[in-house]
């Protein structure tokens, strides 16, 4: 018999609560922002007269009625809860209407007359940086000396990189429920993978104390990253309408309006050089990243140093630099996307990689092999590489997708078929885990065990379908020695589980389940002291519980853990800011119809290092869902804005995600076997973004087959421009691109 | 894939023979029946189930039609609720997420299916693609893969790859055609 994550009974009944479930509080009040009609402009005036016409229940709040700060941004102040003088992008919010029904709300909203001054809008991240708009000062990391390497190489290759930015749809939009607490202080429901992160931005906006402001995160319909840093201010919204008016307080973003007004996967403008010698090895890299991101600072800073930390792939590379620009433009905030700025970085590499191998007439595949990190390499950030299961999981999947084979196969296909042409192209993945920002790794949990015998379970951890909480029962069951249904994990709060780290960076099991099997440990503890003590002998679970609790023994444990050796040094730009690496290969074929310009994925082939997996039906759908996710960002999620800043992809009918039809290809999954990690639960690895990786490999294989079809099967454009969507396909196969 | 059924058949016909005064007409929603209030008959179905009868199960996911989050089954045929006024089905026979467990508790065979194939992660389109797949069935009780595919083409999922709801779908079917398993 099968088990499943108990939460998932509620969903296929339709039980599950998501925000926007749950039975309204009386008296509750919609609230709908007024956001910004054009993408950079002067608040001259605001007139709310006919929006309060409309209906008793309307009211208007403006930045002058925040009572604290007026200020979301952590890591640079420059992002306001609500807009006093300066609008820099398109959709943000200048003031928020409330009124008795969510339909009034938005009528009401409409109504608020906005008077502006237009200012100059800048959309393009190098012609940002042309301009000075750069946030925080660059940041280069180095190995080695590139610049005197270049000269002992015999290929050197360089170009450009575009990689298009992603929508998260998150299937369940933006939303939170806020009201007054008994006793004064406010209480929010939110749909946040950072509890405390909001817990933070509602008590300075309000000028309270923590201790003031309580959050719950329900199970979420989905996050990616969107709703880290992204969700604080729809909670504070509704925080601060529940905090004036003392009316409960409902925001809930209507799919357009989230599209609209909240940030998504940064869109990245890279320039590289790429040293290698006859033979093929890298001897150098130098690279730019032009991260485009957007008007406030949000989590770029952090997302940037992923992308750094990244910039070589899975590969060795002794001489390497690479710098980043934070680029300010006039969009949205762009913020935490699966992968978190890594795959940009993976990106350029591989497209640098592909390069060479044109200049030197090869298959990509050999210098992909031949340069494969190694156990005793050392990354560019002076971390040692450790059990590198690099050239493991490039080999196996070579084995398993026959790759020998099926290029023979496809180089057949080609000779004989003109309207339709076939390619192929291997990922070889590794991925650093921990947050970058040292501070953050750290987990809590609170484990009581009742005196029934059955076990309720508190961590900082919020479920948004990853499974963290399936993963946590386990751990729990298994380092208590009771059966899994014994144990339930409670929903996510601040007043039980307090300066939480958000859930994100894959690190929500890493961290948090191991808070809770230390918090297991020591009430396991105690009661093997209590069995001994008082002659129990091999009593039952609950026989044993309920004479330890007439005993008096505490049945309650808190559990802390802090990933260790940890270090960085962010001035020498040196350190070991990862726990472990995880590591893997995908394989990927596809199709190309010739004529039109369309592409299919013909089949998957992934090996991935999962460690010792807690539970493989939770990975095998977080490796297939994320290789979905990254298919969708390297081919078909054409992320658009004009000039003027306006999103033009701003329904789902125009923003085309991976469906059942475009994910219609054998998918082999193979984890690694023998593969324990010491380092984190049970010896498991963390799962969340790594695989989004493998997307890439569908562009090379697509971009294969395309290369295929101009003859040209080794060659490949000057430049490459991600999502290779079939638009752009079209113009590869004519000459329009180069 | 799922009907778009635009054009509002003139409301108020309704199945009850007689329409009782302040209300449009009648409709069944899960077996029950329900009196509809003439300034609920504009309503979008997904808003009348949500909001007037609190049935949650249902989602939105878009209120305009991309998505398939809201779907339910209309005298057997999958139907968005975003984009169907209740004045369209009145008179007619309803069945939502809540509406599939059977009476002594347990669970359709469909539900049963997206649990043991591991289809669900953060669930939110979840019912909705029960709902697609549970007209599927009842039209082709034997749908192979490429089928089930077309059907679920208009209901979307950010979480999974597709593969273990469309394993799911061919399980329940092998389940309720008694095939064993
Ligand atoms: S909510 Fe109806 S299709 Fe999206
Ligand atoms: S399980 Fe999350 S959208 Fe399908």
């Amino acid at each position: 018999m099968k088990s499943w994550n108990p939460e998932s009974v509620q969903n296929v009944l339709g039980r599950t609560k998501y925000i926007d479930d749950l039975p309204e509080p009386a008296g509750l009040l919609h609230g709908q922002p007024v956001v910004s009609k054009s993408a950079h402009g002067k608040l001259l005036s605001l007139d709310a007269s006919a929006a309060l016409a409309l209906h008793p229940s309307v009211r208007v709040l403006t930045a002058r009625d925040i009572p604290g700060e007026n200020e979301l941004g952590t890591a640079v102040s420059d992002e306001p809860l609500l807009v006093a003088d300066e609008w820099t992008y398109r959709g943000q919010s200048l003031a928020l209407v409330l009124a008795d029904t969510r339909s009034l709300a938005r009528r009401a909203a409409a109504l608020v007359k906005i008077e502006g001054e237009e200012l100059p809008v800048v959309t393009d991240p190098r012609e940002a940086r042309a301009k000075g708009m750069i946030i925080l000062a660059p940041r280069t990391m180095r190995m080695g000396d590139p610049e005197a390497a270049f000269r002992d190489c015999a290929v050197v290759v360089s170009g450009r990189v575009e990689s298009g930015g992603q929508e998260h749809v998150y299937l369940e939009t933006q939303g939170a429920t806020a009201q007054v607490r008994d006793g004064g202080g406010i209480f929010v429901l939110s749909g946040t993978q950072s509890p405390t992160g909001v817990q933070e931005a509602v008590a300075r906006n309000l000028g309270l104390p923590m201790n003031a402001v309580e959050v719950d995160a329900p199970r979420l319909g989905g996050a990616f990253g969107g709703k880290e840093d992204q969700a604080a201010g729809w909670s504070a919204l509704a925080a601060l309408g529940a905090f004036v008016t003392g009316r409960p307080v409902k925001i809930y973003l209507n799919r357009k309006d989230d599209l609209t007004f909240t940030g998504k996967r940064h869109p990245y403008s890279s320039d590289y050089k790429l040293g290698l010698d006859a033979e093929g090895r890298i001897l150098a890299f130098e690279v730019d990243y032009y991260q485009n991101s957007g008007a406030c600072t949000d989590l770029s800073p952090a997302i940037l140093s992923r992308t750094l930390f990244h910039a070589a792939g899975a590969y060795r590379i002794p001489n390497l630099r690479a710098t980043g620009y934070m680029c300010r433009t006039n969009l949205p905030p762009f913020t935490a996307f699966r992968g978190f700025g890594a795959p940009q970085g993976i990106f350029v590499m591989e497209a640098a990689l592909h390069k060479a191998a044109e200049a030197m007439g090869v298959d990509p595949i050999e210098l992909q092999r031949k340069n494969l990190l190694r156990t005793g390499d050392s990354f560019h950030y002076g971390m040692p590489v450790e059990e590198a299961r690099t050239e493991r999981s490039v080999e196996r999947a070579l084995e398993r997708s026959a790759w020998d084979r099926k290029r023979t196969e496809i180089d057949e296909f080609n000779r004989t078929r003109r309207d339709r042409k076939r390619g192929m192209a291997a990922l070889p993945l590794c991925f650093g885990v921990s947050f970058t920002k040292l501070m953050m790794n750290q987990g809590g949990a609170l484990v009581h065990v009742y005196r029934d015998g059955s076990v309720g379970v508190h961590t900082g951890a919020v479920e948004m379908g990853q499974g963290v909480n399936r993963k946590i029962q386990k751990v729990v069951a298994l380092t208590l020695g009771i059966p899994e249904a014994r144990v339930r994990i409670e929903r996510t709060r601040t007043a039980t589980v307090a300066n939480t780290s958000p859930t994100a960076a894959s690190t929500g099991t890493d961290l948090n389940g191991m808070a809770a099997l230390v918090a297991c440990e020591e009430i396991g503890k105690r009661l093997s002291a209590f069995r001994s003590e008082s002659g129990l002998g091999d009593a039952p679970w609950e026989t044993l519980v309920s004479k330890a609790h007439e005993a008096r023994v505490d049945l309650s444990a808190h559990g802390f853990y802090a990933t260790p050796g940890l270090f960085y040094d962010g001035k020498a730009e040196r350190g070991s800011p990862f726990a472990y690496h995880v590591y893997g290969c995908a394989v990927l074929t596809a199709e190309v119809d010739v004529i039109r310009g369309t592409y299919r994925i013909d089949s998957a082939t992934l090996v991935h290092d999962a460690g010792n997996m807690i539970d493989e039906v939770v990975d095998r759908g977080q490796a297939e869902g994320a290789l979905a996710q990254g298919l969708g960002w390297a081919l078909l999620e054409d992320l658009r804005y004009d000039g003027t800043g306006k999103l033009l992809s701003d329904t789902l009918s125009t923003y085309k995600l991976p469906d059942a039809h475009f994910l219609d290809f054998p998918l082999d999954l193979e984890f690694l076997a023998d593969a324990p990690n010491p380092k984190a639960v049970l010896k498991s690895k963390a799962i969340g973004e790594p695989p989004f990786m493998y997307g890439i490999a569908g562009y090379f294989a697509v971009l294969d087959a395309l290369k295929a079809a101009r003859g040209d099967r080794l060659r490949v454009p000057g430049f490459h421009d991600l999502p290779l969507t079939p638009e752009k396909a079209l113009d590869y196969l004519s000459g329009v691109i180069p | 894939m799922s009907e778009l059924n635009r054009e509002a058949p003139s409301a108020g016909v309704g199945g009850a023979s007689s329409v009782p005064a302040g209300t449009a007409g009648a409709l069944t929603v899960n077996g029950v029946r329900r009196e509809v209030r003439a300034e609920d008959a504009d309503l979008t179905l997904l808003e009348y189930l949500r909001e007037v009868l609190g049935l949650t199960g249902t989602k939105n996911g878009c209120a305009v039609g991309a998505c398939g989050s809201c779907t339910v089954v209309v005298n057997g045929q999958g139907r968005r609720s975003c984009k169907t006024r209740v004045s369209e089905v009145l008179g007619k026979d309803v069945v939502t997420i809540e509406g599939l467990e059977k009476p002594d508790g347990s669970l359709h065979p469909i539900q049963q299916a997206f649990l043991d194939a591991g289809a669900i992660q953060c669930g939110f389109c979840t019912p909705g693609m029960v709902m697609s797949a549970y007209a599927l069935l009842l039209r082709d009780p034997s749908p192979d893969r490429s089928s089930i595919r077309t059907a679920l083409s208009g209901n979307l999922c950010r979480c999974t790859g597709y593969q273990q709801i469309v394993d799911a779908v061919e399980l329940a079917a092998s389940r309720m055609r008694g095939d064993g398993a």
